[in-house]
């Protein structure tokens, strides 16, 4: 693919820059002169002009053997040696030449092919090279009279050798130097143009001489000749025939990334990154067009650098029970990420790629001279938001409003009016009851002897961040190598959250020969999360909030620890002093290590075998002291020591066949075969009864150690074996065709099942090459694209295929006795869950790819679905794990990239949006709707055909009723009375309950969009990063928990119910009912809140320091400071994060996780310096 | 070169050919079924599951449901909170008609079904593969699997009326075509399983490892409670009476029962449910627990207990919410003065942390917080399901209705209950209905109070009665005929469409 800029001042575009950067230099017909500057000096050179070159063959003496064009040629070279050669077009023109052999060094290959043209070459640094007519000699050029010196340096001011730097019209031309100097003569009042494959191009009009002249140079992601990392290879982005996002990773280390998953937040269309908790460390949950599966895993196949890493389900209560596969990965180490969207793309992982495949690549050396960097970054963090909640006053009116109904309830001849003591004497016990009695210290000035307490305030606090880097890379011509070190040490937002890691990783590859390359990659990382149970139902999040906001004066926020009692009107263990005393560390230990050999049996034959294993040992160590725990006289420690070790290891050999048949057939064959098999320990150990004493917290502390269900080790194994093969061909660069097929044996499925095979297939029509595409300026790129594929899912557990038996002991007279029983229903035809795909797209290019995009609309239909089918309790169990049901998910996505302004002002925006939607097809035996039990009264969600999956279930609220609605007997759930929510009697039976509810709501967005701008001036340069997303909601538990009907006064409620109804004279606000609710409650739509939110996700400013600093002490030095999640707004008023997942909704079989009490965002500033030497 | 080439596409090849094996991966850390059933001690750890599902699951299971839909539904429990709405037992207390989807009553069906299941699982695999088991074993297993699954189908009869029969084990999509059965057809299985168990169990059996097991003073006890269950009146609904008048069947059971000899009264009221006595000779059947956090330990003794007495007692437990589940001032007063059964029934009151004096009774009768276990809910006490006083009064219930037996012998059974607690003076001329507050006070906490009014057909008028005094925060329904028995859970109903009807007045 070639993309054809146009030269200011209308002239043809005749600057090409091919895939790995050959460069056409439009001559006027003088004397090519080259005069290269690299190092040592800026002597003028002759060219090196082998004797082959002089050996001249005239272009017209076609010699009888098959004749390639040389253009092409050229541009398969600088792919395969990832080599630089910059040539005049008119100079190569349409020239051919004899189709050399594969392989040998690529100068021998030069030196053949242009001798043959007719040309020579020059090198003008290793792997840089420019061709030059037969001959030419460095004439010096009348005409010069400057001589203009600077350095190239890249956005981030590190040096950028083999930039071409040209004289625009002319052939006078440069490359930079390893600090990426150069030097010229060249005419005064010339414009000189920079070039440089991945960069935009920039000119510069000369203004007199310098040596100081500094060029800055952007990347250019808009780049087709890209290449892009395919599964098992890589493939131009020209030819890419499936839907593939990307993201190019390179300059992570600008902004203060922590996660790799964090990295893709907003940038990918179709690719829906959650933040699904607050705690530091902890995965995001990733999904690639839709949510496919009901039960099974929703989540990608991670392939970091070839290596496939599945990631596990979220567990139902959010987060990644044996660790995520991005879990510890430096950001920094990467170099870019890739997401395969359709089946045509991601099909070659077959079983386990219908939730799409992100294929990482960490980063290499480039041949150059090493680069060492050092960087660094500090910031502060604090919650983007708190949630309103009573104050003080307003818990007191509420709390006496109670409590005084339940006094005038609780007998005949009591009132409100009176006094605790009078109460007190008429109950004849003499002692405060709480429920029936106020603390009359709310009513007196100042409240004697109480404190009021702000417990988000007490809470959350300002975490500091700091992260130290280390890096040195470079490449020769036998060893390429990355090397890192990371440092992070991160303090969460609220009291007691903490995370730490240290990274290295060591990316080396060897070329023992021309065919033969050996590498190694291994990643050793360590971090210790800290984290003392602050998400989720009956954490300490959950508490804090509902806390009520006012305590004893003398014991303050040491309520109910250590010799204190609670307040009598409510009051848990202080979370403040549980978040401060309590132990919950995750220690992690991950090594990942790849060993590699790639050898070429044959020109265009490699056989590469890879071995890999990723080792995990993780482990928590649990404790919270007595003195917070408990109540007063039973306090005691709990704790308890669990860990996994998690071993995946992969063998993987392929086949690879590239072959150019009679110049245009194109071909790439792929065959190979994979062994892959994941072993999980589990071990488990908890304390009983406390511990002897404060001093020992580890379990040999504890006072006993007793029982099977909370101390255990357990292990799990499963094996996945896989055959595959790939034909990509494309005729003449504009018809393309890509065909896949994997056959993909697990363990994992039932006996009649072990086997599936996955075939894909794609076209694309480059209608952009096409001779009856006219010549215009306007459209630039122009492909057709279109696929089909299946793909399968295995994400369940190990051995579901199997009845495996349950432990039912008993006791006998004090003994315990052994008791087995089938725990769950076999399934011999266990098998994967299917998805077809249909990608329909188009990518673009307008205004020679000043603007460049891509539409695509799918449809994804998931058929056999892993469905733990509900059936009749009968049956002996609640469900059956089967292959039913089908989901179809269909959207379109688009991608827009612009590069506004290219000037000394540059101004690039990229956008993308998706649309997603999905709906049940079909669910189990007579696609019987499947409601999904609640821990928390009755179902809030529903599959039913028609409706999105998980469809929100709920009664509908519409006011409040009145006692005129009840005398006039309108339907009242249970024996609700006036100033009690009314609900919509949706099936008109006159009374409310279970069968009133209805689908009001889904839990995807419809649509989530992302927009990043950057702006570059001088030596700042900023970036911002907006997303959201809408039409999706919330059924929020944490809403529920806060704001149900009837909330006793001893927890507070939101303060949506400051206006709530308390007379029929005085009605509130008209959203919530009255503070004595009896009614109970059930769900209703009073708990379910939109999901739309957007986010100024980040704010970068940094500014080159290269400018200032001189060129000794640093190469480049940049100076950043970046404000995260400072702006934004959503709709969740119930909880702090319309994204978080932190506990389960109830039901194992549907492991749809809820947020009962998720950290709100973090709003960040950081200040971050980069550094290359 | 070329040798590396070929040694790297030999390991290949090597790899490809070697490994498929590994695709039939069995559990490493639990058994699977395929290996099952072959041994006979197999077949004695399957029926020990079946006997495991009395307690089934932590706070789920017999006990803790009689505690639920016994004892909270009836008069001897005011379950209604100061501060009301936050606790799935108070809709059973409250009579409410949204119970469809209440836990509780989701419990009962779904539990029993499962424990029906495995029975039903035991009883096939008996037939089919049981030839490993010896002979007399193999009788005896038989017996004790079908005295389980009529124990499971009684209480699902008495909670729910109707209810789906199944006599073996049916795949998901079989069991989806079985609808509910007439009561009476529920009964003939109920019947043939404890006649066949009556006859098949022993007497008793040795070694305290067999303590657990059915015996035919069991089967033939239950027998008898179903026989009279089945009399009781049907009040125009399709619930567990069908007023068959089978007294005279029951009391020559219950006098099966009593002429073994085996059983006899505690001496002291308080040792039937100590800790250190357990297995005594008043139990005929009981479901056993041990604590220790073996996922073996009772939940029941705390059921009824509200989290501000846990805390006084200093049970550890994180305390918070104001609910509670006290005794009605209705129960309290009907005990004599020096009933020796108030106290060591209740907690008559309690001064708690805050300094609060808490004067409403709590049910304690199981809860002794020094040999708690590792959590509330983990209590070494056994649950007693059949005790010999129930014979007793059940055969002096039987002779009231007319069965063989003089007013004397009823007579003799009461003041033999009520001396032991501690009353003094005699009875004579013991009506139904004093029999059956006896049995209030003598079995409070124990879960029969409901099930003995259904069946002596004393619900609605004593309930009715009971409401009018002491529901004075008004919050309770007025009991209804309809109320007798539980709506069928909704989510049956959804599951599988149209299989089954609710019952009326849900």
């Amino acid at each position: 693919m070639r993309k054809t800029p146009t030269l200011p001042g209308g002239q043809p575009a005749r600057l090409v820059l091919l895939a790995a950067g050959t460069l056409l230099l439009p001559t006027p017909g003088a004397a090519a002169q080259i005069v290269a500057s690299a190092q040592p000096g800026p002597a003028q050179t002759r060219p090196t002009a082998s004797p082959q070159a002089r050996a001249t063959t005239t272009p017209s003496a076609r010699p009888a053997a098959p004749t390639i064009p040389l253009r092409q040629l050229l541009g398969q070279w600088t792919r395969q040696y990832k080599a630089i050669i910059a040539y005049d077009s008119e100079v190569v023109g349409d020239k051919r030449v004899t189709a050399p052999a594969e392989g040998g060094p690529l100068e021998e290959k030069l030196s053949r092919a242009l001798a043959e043209a007719g040309l020579s070459f020059k090198r003008l640094h290793p792997n840089n090279y420019v061709i030059t007519p037969a001959g030419t000699s460095s004439v010096a050029a009348p005409m010069q009279d400057i001589v203009v010196a600077g350095r190239v340096v890249d956005g981030k001011g590190e040096a950028l050798p083999g930039v071409t730097v040209v004289v625009e019209g002319t052939t006078i031309g440069a490359s930079t130097g390893m600090e990426g100097e150069f030097s010229l003569k060249v005419p005064e009042g010339s414009t000189l143009v920079f070039s440089f494959v991945g960069y935009a191009k920039k000119e510069v009009p000369v203004t007199g001489a310098t040596t100081a002249l500094r060029i800055s140079m952007s990347e250019d992601s808009q780049s087709l000749d890209d290449v892009v990392v395919v599964g098992y290879g890589t493939q131009r982005k020209g030819d890419v025939t499936g839907a593939i996002a990307s993201f190019d990773a390179k300059n992570l280390n600008e902004r203060p990334i922590t996660r790799v998953d964090q990295a893709l937040v907003g940038q990918l269309a179709g690719v829906q990154v959650k933040q699904t908790t607050g705690v530091p460390g902890k995965g995001f949950s990733v999904q690639v067009r839709g949510a496919g599966s009901i039960t099974a895993n929703n989540e990608p196949l991670y392939v970091l650098d070839g290596f496939p890493l599945e990631a596990a389900a979220q567990t139902a209560a959010g987060g990644f029970a044996a660790g995520s596969p991005l879990d510890n990965i430096n950001p920094n180490d990467i170099e870019n990420i890739e997401v395969l969207k359709d089946a045509a793309a991601a099909a070659i992982y077959g079983s386990r790629a219908a939730n799409g495949v992100v294929l990482i690549t960490t980063k290499k050396g480039r041949s150059g001279k090493p680069k060492f960097t050092l960087s660094g970054y500090t910031g502060v963090s604090e919650k983007v938001r708190g949630l309103d909640m009573l104050s003080t006053e307003e818990w007191i009116d509420r709390a006496a409003e109670i409590i005084n109904a339940a006094w005038v309830a609780s007998g005949p001849g009591r009132t409100a009016s009176q006094t605790t003591a009078q109460r007190m004497a008429i109950l004849g016990n003499n002692t405060l009851n709480p429920n029936l009695m106020i603390d009359e210290r709310w009513y007196q000035p100042g409240r004697p002897g109480l404190v009021d307490i702000d417990w988000q305030k007490e809470g959350f606090r300002k975490g500091l961040a700091q992260n130290y880097q280390l890096g040195a890379s470079g490449a020769t011509d036998y060893v390429n190598y990355y090397v890192s070190g990371d440092y992070l040490k991160q303090q969460g937002i609220m009291i007691g959250l903490g995370y730490e890691r240290y990274a290295a990783r060591a990316n080396v590859e060897v070329k023992v020969s021309p065919k033969f390359k050996l590498g190694l990659n291994l990643a050793p990382s360590y971090s210790i999360g800290r984290d003392p149970g602050i998400e989720g139902k009956d954490q300490q999040l959950h508490y804090l909030t509902f806390a009520i906001p006012l305590g004893e004066a003398n014991v303050g926020l040491d309520a109910n620890t250590g010799n204190n009692l609670p307040y009598a009107w409510g009051g848990r263990n202080s979370p403040i002093r549980v978040m401060e005393q309590t132990t919950g560390d995750t220690k992690t230990f991950r090594t990942l290590g790849t060993v590699y050999a790639d050898y070429q049996l044959l020109p265009g034959l490699n056989l590469r075998s890879t071995l890999n294993i990723d080792n995990t040992d993780g482990n928590t160590k649990y404790y919270r002291p007595a003195a917070v725990s408990g109540s007063l006289g039973s306090r005691l420690a709990s704790g308890y020591y669990n860990g996994y070790k998690k071993l995946t290891f992969v063998n993987e050999n392929t086949l690879s066949y590239n072959k150019i048949l009679r110049e245009k057939h194109s071909l790439a064959l792929l065959a190979g075969y994979s062994y892959n098999t994941t072993k999980i320990d589990g071990q488990r150990l908890t304390a009983a009864n406390g511990f002897i004493n404060q001093a020992v917290t580890t379990i040999n502390g504890a006072t006993t150690v007793s029982g099977t269900t909370d101390n255990y080790t357990t292990e799990t194994r499963n094996v996945l074996i896989s055959t595959f093969g790939r034909l990509q061909y494309a005729y003449d660069g504009k018809y393309l065709f890509s065909g896949s097929i994997r056959r993909d044996g697990s363990s994992r499925f039932g006996e009649n099942d072990k086997f599936g095979v996955f075939p894909a297939a794609s076209v694309g029509w480059r209608i952009s090459q096409e001779k009856f595409m006219p010549k215009q300026d306007v459209l630039s790129e122009l492909k057709l694209r279109g696929s089909v594929g299946f793909s399968g899912n295995n994400g369940i557990g190990d051995y579901s295929s199997i009845a495996t038996l349950g432990t039912y002991t008993y006791s006998s007279g004090g003994a315990l006795i052994p008791g087995q029983a089938p725990a769950r229903i076999n399934n011999p035809n266990l098998r994967w869950e299917k998805s077809r795909t249909f990608d329909v797209g188009l990518d673009f290019g307008l205004l020679e790819n000043r603007i460049t995009g891509s539409l695509d609309y799918y449809t994804k239909t998931s058929q056999d679905l892993l469905l733990n089918v509900p059936v009749a309790a009968t049956a002996g169990f609640a469900t059956q794990l089967t292959n039913i049901g089908e989901v179809l998910n269909k959207g379109w996505e688009v991608e827009l990239s612009s590069r506004n302004f290219t000037g000394a002002f540059q101004w690039t925006t990229s956008l993308n949006l998706s649309h997603n939607e999905n709906r049940v097809v079909h669910l189990g035996p007579g696609d019987a709707p499947i409601l999904i039990r609640s821990d928390w009264e009755i179902e809030n969600a529903i599959l039913q055909v028609g409706q999105p999956l998980y469809s929100v279930y709920a009664i509908r609220t519409i006011g409040i009723l009145s006692q005129a609605d009840i005398d006039n007997k309108v339907a009242r759930f249970g024996t609700e009375s006036a100033g009690d929510p009314k609900y919509e009697d949706a099936n008109g039976d006159g009374k409310i309950d279970a069968n009133d509810r209805q689908v009001v709501g889904q839990p995807n967005p419809k649509y989530t969009w992302g927009i990043t701008n950057n702006f570059r001036y001088k030596g700042f340069d900023l970036n911002i990063l907006v997303q959201g997303q809408n039409g999706g909601s919330i059924y929020s538990l944490f809403g529920r928990a806060v704001d149900r009907t009837g909330v006793p006064y001893n927890e507070n409620v939101l303060g949506l119910n400051r206006d709530r109804w308390r007379s029929a004279d005085n009605p509130g606000a008209g959203a919530r009912g009255k503070a004595t609710a009896s009614f109970g409650y059930t769900k209703t739509t009073d708990w379910l809140y939109s999901s739309d939110y957007f986010r100024v996700r980040q704010i970068t400013l940094g500014y080159d320091l290269g400018l200032l600093l001189k060129q000794r002490i640093a190469q480049g030095a940049r100076i950043y400071i970046t404000a995260e999640n400072f702006f934004g707004h959503d709709k969740y008023t119930g909880g702090y994060n319309p994204e978080a997942v932190n506990n389960s909704s109830g039901d194992g079989n549907f492991p749809v996780g809820v947020d009962y009490g998720g950290l709100p965002l973090a709003k960040t500033l950081t200040l971050g310096l980069n550094l290359t030497f | 070169m070329k040798k590396l080439s070929t040694l790297l596409l030999g390991l290949g090849l090597l790899a490809v050919s070697g490994c498929e094996k590994d695709l039939d991966q069995v559990p490493i850390s639990s058994g699977s079924v395929p290996t099952f059933f072959q041994t006979a001690d197999d077949f004695t750890q399957s029926l020990t599951s079946v006997y495991s599902a009395l307690r089934y699951s932590t706070a789920g299971g017999y006990a803790d449901r009689l505690m639920n839909l016994s004892e909270t539904r009836s008069d001897n429990l005011y379950a209604v909170a100061d501060i009301p709405g936050v606790r799935d037992w108070e809709p059973v207390n409250n009579f409410a008609t949204t119970l469809a989807s209440n836990v509780y009553i989701n419990e009962a069906w779904a539990t029993n079904y499962a424990s029906i299941f495995r029975a039903n699982t035991f009883l096939d695999q008996l037939a089919t593969n049981g030839a490993v088991v010896d002979a007399a074993t193999r009788t005896r297993y038989e017996a004790e699997a079908k005295f389980l699954r009529a124990f499971f189908y009684f209480d699902l009869v008495r909670y729910f009326g109707k209810v789906p029969v199944l006599d073996k084990p049916l795949s998901a999509a079989e069991a989806a075509k079985v609808g509910r059965s007439p009561v009476a057809d529920v009964y003939k299985l109920i019947i043939s399983d404890l006649q066949t168990a009556a006859a098949a169990l022993p007497v008793s059996y040795t070694g305290s490892g067999n303590v657990f097991r059915a015996t035919s003073g069991a089967a033939k006890t239950l027998l008898a409670l179903v026989y009279m269950t089945r009399s009781g009146p049907t009040y125009g609904i399709e619930g567990p009476g069908l007023a068959t008048n089978e007294y005279a069947q029951a009391a020559a059971l219950l006098n099966q029962v009593i002429a073994t000899n085996k059983y006899s009264l505690q001496a002291n009221y308080a040792n039937i449910f100590s800790y250190t006595n357990e297995n005594n000779s008043e139990v005929i059947f009981d479901v056993q627990y041990i604590s220790g956090g073996l996922n073996a330990g009772a939940s029941f003794p705390g059921q009824l207990v509200s989290d501000d007495l846990f805390t006084t007692l200093k049970i550890p437990y994180s305390s918070g919410s104001p609910e509670a589940r006290f005794a009605s001032n209705n129960l309290i007063s009907s005990y004599p003065a020096g009933d020796l059964r108030k106290n060591s029934s209740f907690i008559l009151s309690y001064t708690n942390l805050t300094g609060y004096t808490e004067m409403r009774p709590t049910i304690t009768k199981y809860l002794n917080p020094s040999l708690r276990g590792v959590t509330r809910f983990d209590w070494p006490i056994n649950f007693i399901v059949f005790r010999y006083t129930d014979v007793l009064m059940m055969r002096a219930e039987c002779i009231l209705h007319g069965a063989g037996g003089t007013q004397a012998d009823v007579d003799a059974i009461m003041n033999q209950v009520r001396t032991r607690a501690g009353l003094t003076g005699t009875v004579s001329g013991t009506t139904l209905p004093q029999l059956m507050e006896e049995r209030r006070r003598e079995f409070v906490g124990e879960g029969l109070r409901w099930h003995d009014l259904v069946r002596e057909g004393l619900v609605l008028s004593t309930i009715a009665a009971w409401q009018a005094v002491d529901d004075v925060k008004k919050r309770m329904s007025p009991i209804q005929a309809n109320f007798i028995i539980y709506p069928v859970p909704q989510n049956e109903l959804t599951t599988v469409p149209g299989l089954y009807t609710q019952n009326p007045g849900y």
